[in-house]
């Protein structure tokens, strides 16, 4: 079965695309509850979403103040913040446009209508009144698409780059959630420290992991526990660990793989020689970058490999 | 007969020559089974059958995609569900004529790159191939195998009002529409089934194989399933459908200029996930001018640089070749029955629409002088851009084409306005007579094929002559059909035949 490398590197986006939609929705969906939850003055500011993406410098260009308003419209309708539920639906639409043919044609359909879903509602939903709606509309439609994506397509290079592109791209945002856990960003003299269970709890709903960090673990929500949790549960779909064996298990069967699994390894010795109990918060936030460097890199690597063969010239 | 046929009760009304109905207003024997079960369905019937090839068109996806207001428009395909039908004994001969006429273009194009006899010769002017822009110097030595240049050509027929089809033009370079001919035939099985079983109606489903192995034989490596691949300039490209349609139907790679490129050694690959993969057959869907930055435009980011270098080398075949579309110019059509002589020692058995040259003084006087009575078209545009239809056009704009004529003769051809042929079409609540044409395709590898029928197109606009579908064309089913007489007597004559 061929697969051109244009046609995968599409597929490849469009599940990165709608994995950043989902998760960008999640995540601002969970710091919603938690800000009403928390007593005025002791709330994180909402810079801390922006924070977590790593999109300070775009938003600087655009807003001055780290307010609501601006915030919540920088993450759900802004048309040139790639990190923006907009911005990432209408990205995957245009992947999913071109490749059509290998896709299922019901997958074309939903992200369509995803997409003029956003086009209409986006703008209007920054406001407190219909966010809520909003976000859980976008959770919803990115599960129903990638349902049917898990359950229609052959399990073939199509499929392969896919859960690429998912995993890779879910593995990033677990690890932002956690820092913002990591206290790296919350500082500590303006938190009252009752309210840091609250906050993990957040963290955890936005990764779906309430319930089964609670069965697993027990009902105390505790930093290190959680950390352990996220990074390292096997069985969980949005933890660390989970992601990466996925990656790993569609690595293999690829050719010229070889550089790829290297980085590949080195993320996960990296993830399980991580001490969770020893480390201090700078550790844990030290941490992350660093394998979110991993991850970049092993982003690049397979965008090298795999989309622009090294025999290949360059493109004009 | 049910009142949606009053138009044609008293036959055919107009001054036109109808696919279906005489003059007296009877059904053509070749069409008697269909126009009786048709008569038969009542208003609510015939509507109920455009609605369900309405949906099926939409189910099956059936779309083109035209270009306004900077953004694209997937539109439903536009198709009429009464079929035009042609028997098959007259289709034969149209046939045969098809293929004659592909194997001299091909002769013609073959030798206009090489020795260039026919110029020599002075059976063609020398000055009207090589000055013009489907020339292209780039291609000369270059000598395809079997000497095959145009392998898909889209012929435009019409017929006049004496019922005898003339040729209209030859598209050589990317002819479209024959997905829709196939899928126009998926819609009639599905809408009108009980018409499939009074008539013997050639198929046309097995175009997808036949362009497959007129391809494959073109391959120069030696390989038992060679490496095709359909190269299309995207998705914003009017005819992305069928450039994908006939991708699936080859089991070929669709494949944009960035997914291929040339190595040191001149062959042509196309980047997998798995690593390069030579491709021994390009089946081109976007211009010359746009194929390769190398040889024509530079800032092309459609094509490939360095496919004509590897096609040279002959590692790779491109269909159609580059520079066929010197035999797709509207002066060089003019010289086509005489290419036939000179090549095939044969006289042409289809006929050409008239043609005076405005390069020649005494065509371009008497061009001149009859502007109101003939229809003036520039030599090289394709698709019924910058044509003058003498006696709908106003007063000022024959003067404006009077003096372009004058300016640039070599570039204007004219001919007398045809009477296109109509045939019984289904409009809101009646059936109408609307002109059609008809674009039949010819494959020309090792051996020659033509379709069965081909690609109608219907104005659906009364009185209108234009067939094109972005503006307001539709399509119908054209079937060659075994008349009556031979159909009941099928299985024995086949037996006598072989």
């Amino acid at each position: 079965m061929i697969m051109l490398s244009r046609v995968a590197e599409r597929l490849y986006w469009m599940a990165r695309y709608l994995e950043r939609a989902e998760d960008t929705a999640r995540l601002t969906q969970s710091f919603n509850h938690l800000i009403m939850d928390i007593p005025a003055g002791s709330e994180p500011g909402w810079d801390i979403l922006v924070r977590i993406l790593d999109a300070e410098h775009v938003f600087g260009e655009k807003h001055r103040a780290f307010n609501e308003q601006n915030v919540l419209k920088f993450l759900i309708a802004d048309e040139e913040n790639a990190g923006s539920i907009h911005f990432c639906i209408k990205a995957a639409r245009e992947n999913v446009r071109t490749t059509r043919d290998v896709l299922p044609e019901e997958v074309w359909e939903h992200v369509n209508e995803l997409y003029l879903f956003s086009m209409e509602h986006a703008a209007k939903s920054v406001g407190r009144r219909n966010r809520h709606a909003f976000l859980e509309q976008v959770v919803t439609r990115c599960q129903m698409i990638n349902g049917l994506l898990m359950t229609t397509l052959c399990r073939d290079h199509a499929y392969r780059f896919i859960k690429l592109g998912h995993l890779l791209e879910r593995a990033d945002m677990t690890t932002r959630v956690i820092d913002v856990g990591a206290g790296a960003l919350l500082g500590d003299e303006r938190l009252n420290k009752a309210v840091d269970p609250l906050i993990w709890a957040c963290l955890l709903q936005s990764l779906s992991a309430m319930g089964t960090y609670r069965r697993t673990i027990g009902p105390l929500v505790e930093a290190n526990a959680v950390v352990e949790f996220v990074f390292r549960e096997r069985s969980l779909p949005r933890s660390v660990k989970f992601c990466l064996d996925g990656i790993r298990q569609e690595l293999v069967p690829l050719k010229h793989n070889h550089e790829a699994l290297k980085v590949m390894e080195r993320a996960r010795r990296r993830l399980s020689r991580f001490h969770v109990e020893q480390a201090e918060r700078q550790d844990l936030h030290d941490f992350i970058d660093r394998f979110q460097l991993e991850l970049n890199t092993l982003g690049s690597i397979i965008s090298s490999t795999w989309f622009m063969p090294v025999e290949s010239q360059p493109e004009i | 007969m049910n009142k949606s046929w009053k138009m044609y009760s008293h036959g055919n009304a107009g001054d036109f020559f109808d696919e279906l109905i005489t003059d007296t207003g009877r059904p053509r024997l070749v069409a008697r089974h269909a126009i009786k079960m048709l008569q038969g369905l009542s208003s609510e019937e015939m509507a109920a059958r455009r609605g369900a090839a309405e949906l099926a068109i939409r189910e099956m996806g059936i779309s083109f995609t035209i270009y306004s207001e900077g953004k694209n428009i997937d539109r439903a395909w536009p198709f009429d569900i009464i079929p035009r039908i042609i028997p098959d004994k007259e289709w034969q001969k149209v046939s045969g004529g098809l293929a004659q006429r592909s194997r001299a273009l091909n002769c013609f194009i073959d030798d206009i790159y090489n020795k260039q006899k026919i110029l020599a010769d002075g059976i063609v002017p020398a000055d009207i191939v090589l000055e013009s822009d489907n020339y292209k110097p780039q291609c000369a030595n270059v000598s395809p195998r079997y000497g095959a240049w145009a392998h898909v050509c889209g012929t435009d027929l019409v017929r006049d009002r004496d019922g005898k089809f003339y040729v209209l033009e030859d598209n050589l370079r990317v002819p479209s529409g024959v997905s829709y001919m196939i899928e126009n035939r998926e819609i009639t099985k599905r809408v009108l089934p009980e018409l499939f079983k009074n008539n013997s109606i050639l198929p046309v489903d097995d175009y997808s194989s036949r362009l497959y192995s007129t391809l494959a034989s073109l391959s120069s490596r030696n390989r038992r399933r060679p490496c095709i691949v359909v190269l299309t300039p995207g998705i914003y490209n009017s005819a992305y459908f069928e450039h994908a349609y006939l991708a699936q139907g080859m089991g070929a790679e669709l494949v944009e200029g960035s997914d291929l490129f040339v190595d040191e050694s001149d062959c042509l690959y196309m980047r997998t996930v798995d690593g390069p993969e030579q491709v021994d057959v390009v089946y081109r869907r976007i211009d010359d001018e746009f194929l390769d930055p190398e040889e024509f435009r530079e800032d092309s980011s459609l094509g490939v640089p360095g496919i004509m270098r590897a096609w040279k080398k002959g590692n790779v075949a491109i269909a159609n070749a580059p520079g066929s579309g010197v035999a797709d110019d509207k002066v060089i059509y003019a010289f086509v029955p005489q290419m036939i002589r000179y090549y095939l020692g044969e006289e042409p058995s289809l006929a050409c629409v008239k043609t005076y040259l405005c390069m020649n003084e005494p065509d371009r006087e008497y061009v001149l002088a009859n502007l109101d009575k003939l229809v003036v078209k520039p030599a090289n545009e394709s698709g019924g851009y910058g044509l003058m239809v003498g006696p709908h056009a106003t007063k000022a704009r024959r003067a404006e084409f009077a003096k372009l004529i004058e300016a640039n003769p070599r570039n204007y051809i004219a001919q007398p306005t045809l009477s296109l042929s109509t045939a019984p079409t289904y409009i809101d609540e009646t059936v109408e007579p609307r002109h059609l044409d008809l674009r039949p395709f010819i494959l020309q590898g090792k051996d020659t094929w033509v379709t069965p029928g081909g690609l109608t197109r219907v104005a659906l606009v009364k009185g209108s002559l234009v067939v094109n579908s972005s503006q307001g064309g539709g399509s119908k089913d054209t079937w060659i059909v075994e008349s009556t007489k031979a159909a009941s007597s099928r299985g024995a004559a086949k037996g006598k035949g072989q």
